[in-house]
């Protein structure tokens, strides 16, 4: 028997399909931008310039939580007349970020195998 | 600038304390940014509405702080089927609880509205029941966390598989009605004609007045009884027949056990000047009393079971996700 679903009731799917799978490679994004130090406002540009979007809800507190596991570091310094936090990977942050490149790129195989 | 700080001011409200002002510096740093270069981009200062713009973008100050926050709840997703099957279980107990108390103070001849009194007691309880069943599981929930971390997980322990059809067959239903009929049908004339009960022993030992008193509780008890084995012969599909019956008979059985136990006469002696009677019915109902009381035990405990049992069959019927989902 086929389902139809409604318009409306496929794009909030869709959407909610689409945050689940952005979700994930946002971190790894966010990981491999850090290898250069950057703060909150330059790291949301450089993300976007590559086509990845990233609102300041998500990006801000995702860099706390990053830092709160270890995985980058952080400090306040002055620059172009305003205090700013830079933000960069840890030790532990690169080896992760290795680590979970290469799990990106094994599942991205699979995925074009399967698609 | 003042809207952006106001905005701010919002923010801050619904932030962690203890990490309030190093947010709010952050995320006023990245407005500002964003403002200049807007700025720099049209060559002036951004009007009102485009900074109402700018900030309608990072959503509401309660959304955007809501990211800065854990996901905090007091029963989790795996434990959340177990705690609302028992809260409606516990919930269903109470009102069974209030309405034969309800019936109970309705026989011991105090008014409608006394009686009345006792069944509109139930938000209360309820409120209550909700209260307690709630902090139990968010306790366990808090230490069950942190337990499953290390839980090694075991197939082998889990329950043995449960009975296909836990009915009984129509002739057993049927010989179980006849004799419950029987029994129902002498015991309650019984206590009207003690000498069904007593035999010729009538002549040294009567019931005490209590039984009188709680008359239309026996009534309730026998007729709920035979209603639930002619409901389990009537839909012999209804799996959960016997569990019901033992616990809404368990807890009728606790509001009489209740009555008999707080009354010290259960037997007086049918000659009230001999006291050579008044000694051994003395000593019938300390035992009796006794009696009753392990009786009363074994109430609670076949509550306890069958509540769990219930739960247990409810959840075993709960569809499990498929493997992968």
């Amino acid at each position: 028997m086929q389902h139809t679903v409604e318009a409306p009731m496929n794009n909030e799917v869709l959407e909610n399909l689409r945050l689940e799978l952005r979700r994930g490679c946002l971190i790894l994004a966010v990981l491999a931008e850090l290898r250069d130090e950057r703060y909150g406002y330059t790291l949301r540009k450089a993300l976007a310039s590559q086509g990845m979007e990233i609102d300041e809800g998500t990006l801000y507190p995702l860099l706390r939580r990053l830092e709160s596991q270890g995985l980058l570091v952080s400090e306040w310094r002055e620059e172009d007349k305003r205090n700013k936090r830079f933000y960069r990977l840890s030790a532990d942050g690169k080896l992760i970020l290795k680590q979970l490149a290469a799990e990106w790129k094994s599942i991205n195989a699979s995925l074009d195998g399967i698609l | 600038m003042e809207l952006i700080d106001r905005y701010l001011q919002a923010v801050k409200f619904a932030l962690p304390q203890a990490q309030r002002d190093d947010i709010i510096k952050e995320l006023r740093d990245s407005i500002l940014s964003q403002i200049e270069e807007k700025e720099a981009e049209l060559g002036r200062i951004l009007a009102e509405d485009e900074q109402v713009d700018l900030l309608q973008k990072l959503g509401s100050p309660l959304h955007l702080a809501s990211h800065y926050r854990k996901q905090q709840y007091l029963i989790g997703a795996t434990m959340f089927p177990i705690y609302w099957k028992v809260l409606k279980a516990a919930l269903g107990l109470a009102l069974l609880v209030l309405a034969a108390a309800s019936l109970a103070t309705a026989a011991a001849g105090k008014t409608f509205t006394e009686s009345l009194g006792v069944l509109l007691r139930l938000p209360g309880v309820a409120l209550m029941v909700f209260a307690w069943v709630t902090l139990v599981f968010s306790v366990l929930e808090f230490f069950g966390a942190k337990f499953r971390v290390r839980h090694r997980w075991d197939p082998r322990r889990l329950p043995p598989l449960m009975k296909n059809d836990p009915r009984k067959s129509s002739f057993e239903l049927i010989t179980q009605l006849l004799v419950q009929t029987t029994f129902g049908v002498w015991w309650l004339a019984g206590l009207h004609y003690q000498y069904l009960v007593f035999g010729p022993g009538i002549a040294f030992l009567r019931f005490g007045p209590v039984w009188q008193t709680i008359y239309p509780l026996f009534v309730v008890m026998v007729v709920t009884d035979l209603t639930l084995t002619v409901a389990m012969i009537v839909w012999p599909r209804w799996t959960q027949g016997r569990p019901v019956t033992r616990l809404v008979m368990s807890v009728l059985g606790v509001v009489v056990l209740y009555f008999l136990i707080n009354s010290p006469d259960l037997f007086v002696a049918s000659d009230a000047s001999a006291s050579q009677l008044q000694l051994v019915a003395k000593n019938i109902n300390y035992g009796v009393h006794l009696g009753l009381l392990v009786t009363a035990i074994v109430n609670v405990i076949t509550i306890v079971r069958e509540t769990v049992r219930l739960v247990g069959l409810r959840l075993a019927h709960v569809p499990q996700a498929t493997v992968g989902s």
